[in-house]
This record gives C-alpha cells, sequence and structure tokens, in this order.
C-alpha cells in the first residue's frame, strides 16, 4: 500500500525494483472559466494538504470505512494530480483514476482491473499529470470541487446517486520482465526525458464535476496489457472534505482559498501547453462529454451566472513535454 | 554537511546548473531571485562559503530544483519544524528510535513507515 510523504502519496514495489518510486500529489490551481473555448494548462499553486483517514474518528462511518487520505478543498474550487517519479529510475505504471467511482478517462464505472478496449488508464511518464476528465480527443474538462448531494458531480449526473464522492486510484507496476527489457533498450532515454521534462453547503463531503475545457491529450499506452503486473495493484481512496470544516476535523489552520483565473490572467502569469510524442491521443469518452458542466448546471439551477465565468485572456502557452524541456510551473504561496 | 561525497553547496550547484543547461530561468540571479536572496549569497552558498540558509529557503531551494525537501534540509544540516515537533513531543523514544534505525537497511526501514490503509470501496 502507498504511504503518506510531505503530502504526497507514494507507491513502492519492492518486489519489482527496491528502488523504484512513483508518487501523486494534488496540486491547487485556478479554476478556468466554464466556458466553450478550450484553454491551455493552468500552473500548481502547492500540494494540497492529505491526512490518514483513520486518524479522525469524527469522520462519518462510512467514510472511516473506506480508509485512505482525506484533502480539503473549497466548493467550486479545482485541483489536478502531479504524478512523479524518483530515485532509481523509472519504472513505468498504469495509473487508474476515478471520482465518484466514475473513470476520468472512461465514463464507465470503476473496474480493478486494467481494461485495454478502450484504454481506462493513463501511463506515468508518459503522462506527466491528469486535469480532468476526458471529453474527447486532446481535450479534458477541469476536475471541479462541489458538495456532494447538490447533483453537481459527474457521478450524480451519470448514476443519479450520491454514494462515493472524492477520488478513487489504483497504480499499477509493470511487470519485472517487462521492466527489464525495457532498462536495456534504448526507449530508456526518452523516458528520462519525459520525466525531466514534467518536469456554504450541507455536506462537507466534496465531489467532482466537470468544469471549463482545457487542451490536454490522454495518451495511448505504449505497452502491451502483458507488461502489467495487475497482482502488484495499489489502490486508495481520496476523501475530499469542504474546506471549511477542516479546522474544525483537524485542528488545523482553514486552507487559503486559491486565486481567481481573473486576477491570474490580470498579472499576466504564464499558461502551458503540453508536447507530447506525437502519440494518437485517446478518444476520450462519449459519456462524459455528455455530462453537464459545473457552469451549465448552476445557471439551471440558480437562473445566475457561475462565478468565474467569464473567459479570460491568456497569452501564448510555455510549451513542455518531450518536445519543449522544463517543468509545469507550481508556484509556493499565494501572496503574489 | 556531506552526502555521497559531496557538499551542500556543491550539491546545490549541480543541481542549478543541469537545470540552467536547459533553462535561463535557472541562472543564479533569476534562482536567487526566486528564493529571495541575492545572487551574491547563492554564490557563496555554492562554494560553501557561508552556512547553508534557513529552512525556509532551502524549502524554496528544494520546490524550485525539484529536490525533496527532506533531503535538502537535511544537506542543509537542519530537520523541518514538523519533525521537530515531533521528536520534542517524545524525545527519549524518538531519539532510542532512530539510533536503533541508523544501520537498518531501506527496505526493512520502509516496513516501519505506516501505510495509507485501504478499506471497503
Amino acid at each position: 500500500m502507498p504511504t503518506l510523504e510531505n503530502n504526497a502519496l507514494v507507491f513502492r514495489f519492492l518486489e519489482i525494483d527496491p528502488e523504484a518510486r512513483f508518487s501523486i500529489d494534488f496540486q491547487r490551481t485556478l479554476r478556468i472559466p466554464d466556458s466553450e473555448r478550450d484553454y491551455p494548462l493552468p500552473p500548481g499553486f502547492g500540494r494540497f494538504p492529505l491526512r490518514h483517514v483513520e486518524d479522525y474518528a469524527a469522520l462519518p462511518a462510512h467514510t472511516r470505512r473506506r480508509g485512505g487520505v482525506i484533502l480539503p478543498l473549497w466548493q467550486a474550487e479545482a485541483l489536478w494530480l502531479n504524478f512523479g517519479g524518483g530515485w532509481g529510475g523509472d519504472l513505468p505504471v498504469a495509473v487508474k483514476v476515478a471520482a465518484g467511482k466514475i473513470n476520468a478517462v472512461t465514463g464507465e464505472t470503476w473496474t480493478a482491473p486494467l481494461n485495454r478496449n478502450p484504454q481506462d488508464y493513463v501511463v506515468w511518464p508518459e503522462q506527466p499529470w491528469l486535469d480532468g476528465f476526458a471529453i474527447e480527443p486532446g481535450v479534458i474538462r477541469q476536475f471541479v470541487a462541489m458538495p456532494l448531494g447538490e447533483g453537481y458531480s459527474v457521478e450524480e449526473q451519470l448514476t443519479e446517486d450520491a454514494e462515493w464522492g472524492g477520488l478513487q486510484i489504483s497504480v499499477t507496476p509493470m511487470r519485472r520482465e517487462a521492466w527489464e527489457r525495457l532498462k536495456t533498450s534504448h526507449s530508456v532515454g526518452l523516458m528520462e526525458e519525459v520525466a525531466f521534462s514534467m518536469s456554504s453547503c450541507a455536506s462537507a463531503e466534496m465531489g467532482l464535476g466537470a468544469g471549463g475545457r482545457m487542451r490536454q491529450s490522454i495518451e495511448s499506452d505504449p505497452y502491451t496489457l502483458e507488461d502489467w503486473d495487475q497482482r502488484a495493484t495499489q489502490r486508495v481512496f481520496v476523501t475530499l472534505w469542504h474546506a471549511s470544516r477542516w479546522r474544525a476535523l483537524t485542528g488545523e489552520p482553514v486552507p487559503t482559498e486559491p486565486p481567481s483565473a481573473e486576477d491570474y490572467a490580470r498579472a499576466g502569469l504564464p499558461w502551458f501547453q503540453h508536447y507530447g510524442r506525437g502519440a494518437e491521443p485517446l478518444h476520450g469518452s462519449d459519456r462524459l462529454a455528455g455530462v453537464k458542466s459545473v457552469g451549465t448546471l448552476h445557471s439551471e439551477k440558480t437562473e445566475t451566472s457561475f462565478p468565474g465565468s467569464h473567459d479570460v485572456a491568456t497569452p501564448e502557452p510555455v510549451r513542455l513535454g518531450p518536445g519543449a524541456k522544463g517543468p509545469r510551473e507550481i508556484k509556493h504561496g499565494l501572496d503574489w | 554537511m556531506k552526502q555521497g561525497g559531496q557538499s551542500f553547496g556543491s550539491h546545490l550547484r549541480s543541481l542549478r546548473e543541469a537545470k540552467a543547461r536547459t533553462d535561463p530561468a535557472f541562472s543564479l540571479r533569476q534562482l536567487a531571485q526566486r528564493c529571495g536572496v541575492t545572487p551574491p549569497y547563492l554564490s557563496r552558498l555554492e562554494r560553501d562559503e557561508v552556512a547553508p540558509p534557513s529552512e525556509e529557503v532551502l524549502r524554496l531551494l528544494a520546490a524550485e530544483l525539484g529536490e525533496d525537501t527532506d533531503v535538502m534540509l537535511a544537506l542543509g544540516g537542519k530537520i523541518s519544524t514538523d519533525l521537530r515537533a515531533a521528536i520534542l513531543a517524545r524525545p527519549k523514544l524518538f531519539a532510542e528510535l532512530i539510533r536503533s534505525l541508523k544501520d537498518v537497511p531501506d527496505h526493512a526501514v520502509l516496513r516501519l513507515v505506516r501505510d495509507v490503509a485501504d478499506g471497503d470501496w
């Protein structure tokens, strides 16, 4: 099972490679406008805190039964998943991500095994991060937190139930034999390059809805299904907890609210675009494409426009990825 | 402090120079500016002419250079505030624990690290 280190989930696969390490942290970010425009990638503003669920007896019994970790965020706050490796080489992993047990790549209900047709996982290091639900080739809708039970989450729209909320993640390493083969082939050089480039609500429980449109490809798996060691899969449930209730639960300070896209654009700060190896991106999910965005639902429910829905000007995005160096910017501190 | 034969300053310099080879944002001047120190001070840090900086600056340097924060703090001879608090809460117990583990191989130490519990979902 993963460990919790410096607000990141760290997965190790000692039986495959004692040096291998894969981590996931959850980056604070701005919510892009919920419009028809496709936005480039926003930056990260640092890691969300993560805590062990089992440390908090005040959590509901069903949350405690699920185990995993708890993460505070505000209503309508966005987040992205930052994947990383480190230490002894970059053992490839297949990462399944679901929100409310709805797969973020296919829109289907969570299943444990990896599926190839359609592919229901992303592959690291090819995929350095994930910002939302895959709706079209090269386009996602941003992960945006909303209180569970109010009908905004993708889970509620697709299942008409608000049972799970949160994020569910599984990580499957490459088989040892396939990893040994890969290490000795010249493609390891390419992979290192990719890794370097990566460089007031009723419920406290939150689910993820579909926010604004963003340009992000989900890359197809360059390996075979047999290359993944599914006996070694590790998984974790991430409960999303309303930030306004964080202090009451943990005694820790309430996290600050992130800047708006308008504030960020006004400051003239950079946006990003990932350039992969030119592999065919996954098609995206028709099921997820049919989901209504948080902004659309808010307008329907309240007959008012969703805050921060107006488009903002973005400069030419900074290029990242194998074809362009540099990590996606993570700004520490929100006091700029 | 040295790790793997490398001093704090030379480790810092090699991390920065590796980044600077492909990104001008990692020049001495620009990195110093982002970390709230002067370029001459950063230069002296890299040459081990001054003692390692504060925890705050070490954290900024780690974040900028993609180094693990605990590794950067350790190389700078510091212990992070949260670790210090944990040790001070039970100093005798933790001192004993760390001494008893100092020669234990990594894989055995990792068995002691608490897993994220998985449950029913």
